[in-house]
């Protein structure tokens, strides 16, 4: 049985995992990001996903996905603009994209990591025309051309990549000039629930602690981001997501349906029973409220420009010519 | 969903899922409690004593619907 898993495993992807931490190759010796999450581990997390009960079990989950995405809209409508094509980077099966008007958009680009995700939900669902692919949002600028985009968005996508700063200066690239940016991500408070339940959990069972809930942008930090990246005209802003469920364990399971299980490089493989089952309890103690426990999901949307000499900007230092003490 | 519902689906997960909410929700509270008065310091095994009548509920449950199952399949 092992053989025949090993055997499959290898012929479907090009690392053969043999046990534990690592399932894409990393170079510890090379230079560049350092690789906190697993991104093969995550591109099999999402197919699997997927393929459970047809697609059913994923579709169950898209609750998420499907409010950030609503809220994410709200934004980009405030954009008055036409655009020919927008780009959803990390599309999902296209939670935003679905959303898009007509009159909005002529044509949107599906891209993520996971082929199965994004072919999931057929074109009848979209109003707009759709195009798909796959594609690694780490390397945006192998496929798409730089100054070739009118529009990038991106929805939930972004709080798996190991090199954020790197990937917004390549959306950046590939925007034409006067392009926008709009997206949504994760941000650090999210499943703070779940992670303090764990850690406590963990300590008092077995001594120590260890990743399970993956390290997250700070709000106060994305706009700092964005500006490093070289976009103008931001707006960020926080806000968050509440959702109820029974106990910690249909937590688990809805974050396994949604391809949002544990993918941080060196996490472990196995937690115990009674870890698992001590994290229960704390957490329905420590956070349950009448009808269960909540989960909380903090979102960082975020809108930014690439800079063009036809932008407004700011008027030289000293040019005004009114006085405003005259005038207060 | 009805707890009935739950215990019928098989995964030993869930049936530990089923046993740590439901069939052993005392021990699980007072497990719960313990870490929450000391849970600004807590130490590895600061709750033991509960958590061991907790383990040991959750085994017994276990023990018994593996009973009931074989009891069903007979």
């Amino acid at each position: 049985m092992l053989a025949l898993r090993h055997a499959r495993r290898a012929g479907s992807h090009t690392h053969a995992r043999t046990f534990a931490a690592v399932s894409s190759s990393i170079n510890p010796s090379g230079v560049g990001p350092f690789q906190v999450f697993d991104r093969n581990a995550k591109r099999l997390q999402k197919d699997r996903a997927v393929a459970r009960d047809g697609g059913e079990r994923s579709r169950t989950v898209d609750y998420v996905r499907n409010e950030v995405a609503d809220r994410l809209m709200e934004r980009f409508m405030d954009i008055k603009r036409k655009f020919e094509t927008v780009l959803d980077l990390g599309s999902g099966a296209g939670h935003f994209s679905k959303l898009l008007e007509e009159d909005k958009a002529g044509k949107v680009t599906m891209l993520d990591l996971s082929g199965k995700m994004v072919e999931r939900d057929p074109d009848s669902e979209f109003e707009v025309a759709v195009d798909r692919g796959v594609l690694d949002e780490e390397h945006l600028l192998q496929s798409i051309p730089p100054n070739s985009q009118e529009a990038i968005v991106s929805c939930l996508s972004l709080h798996w990549v190991n090199d954020l700063p790197g990937v917004l200066v390549q959306i950046r690239e590939a925007l034409k000039p006067d392009g926008v940016f709009i997206g949504a991500l994760f941000g650090g408070d999210t499943l703070f629930e779940l992670r303090t339940a764990l850690q406590l959990a963990e300590v008092e069972r077995e001594g120590g602690i260890s990743p399970h809930v993956s390290p997250m942008a700070n709000p106060r930090d994305m706009s700092n981001l964005m500006s490093r990246a070289g976009f103008t005209l931001l707006t960020v802003d926080v806000d968050e997501v509440r959702i109820g469920y029974p106990s910690m364990w249909e937590l688990l399971d809805d974050l396994r349906d949604m391809g949002e299980s544990n993918a941080i490089i060196g996490r472990r493989h196995f937690v115990p029973r009674d870890t698992l089952a001590a994290a229960s309890a704390i957490y329905q103690q420590l956070h349950g409220e009448d009808a269960g426990v909540p989960a909380t999901f903090q979102v960082i949307y975020m809108i930014g420009w690439k800079p063009a000499p036809n932008q407004p900007r700011p008027l030289e230092r000293g040019s005004g010519d009114t006085n405003l003490k005259t005038v207060l | 969903m009805q707890p009935t519902a739950r215990v019928a689906s098989s995964t030993p997960l869930r049936r530990l899922a089923v046993h740590s909410t439901t069939t052993c929700a005392e021990q699980s509270v007072a497990y719960g409690k313990c870490i929450v008065a000391t849970y600004t310091d807590v130490q590895k095994d600061s709750c033991k004593a509960e958590f061991e009548k907790f383990g040991a509920c959750l085994r017994e449950a276990v023990r018994v619907h593996a009973f009931l199952t074989c009891v069903q399949l007979l």
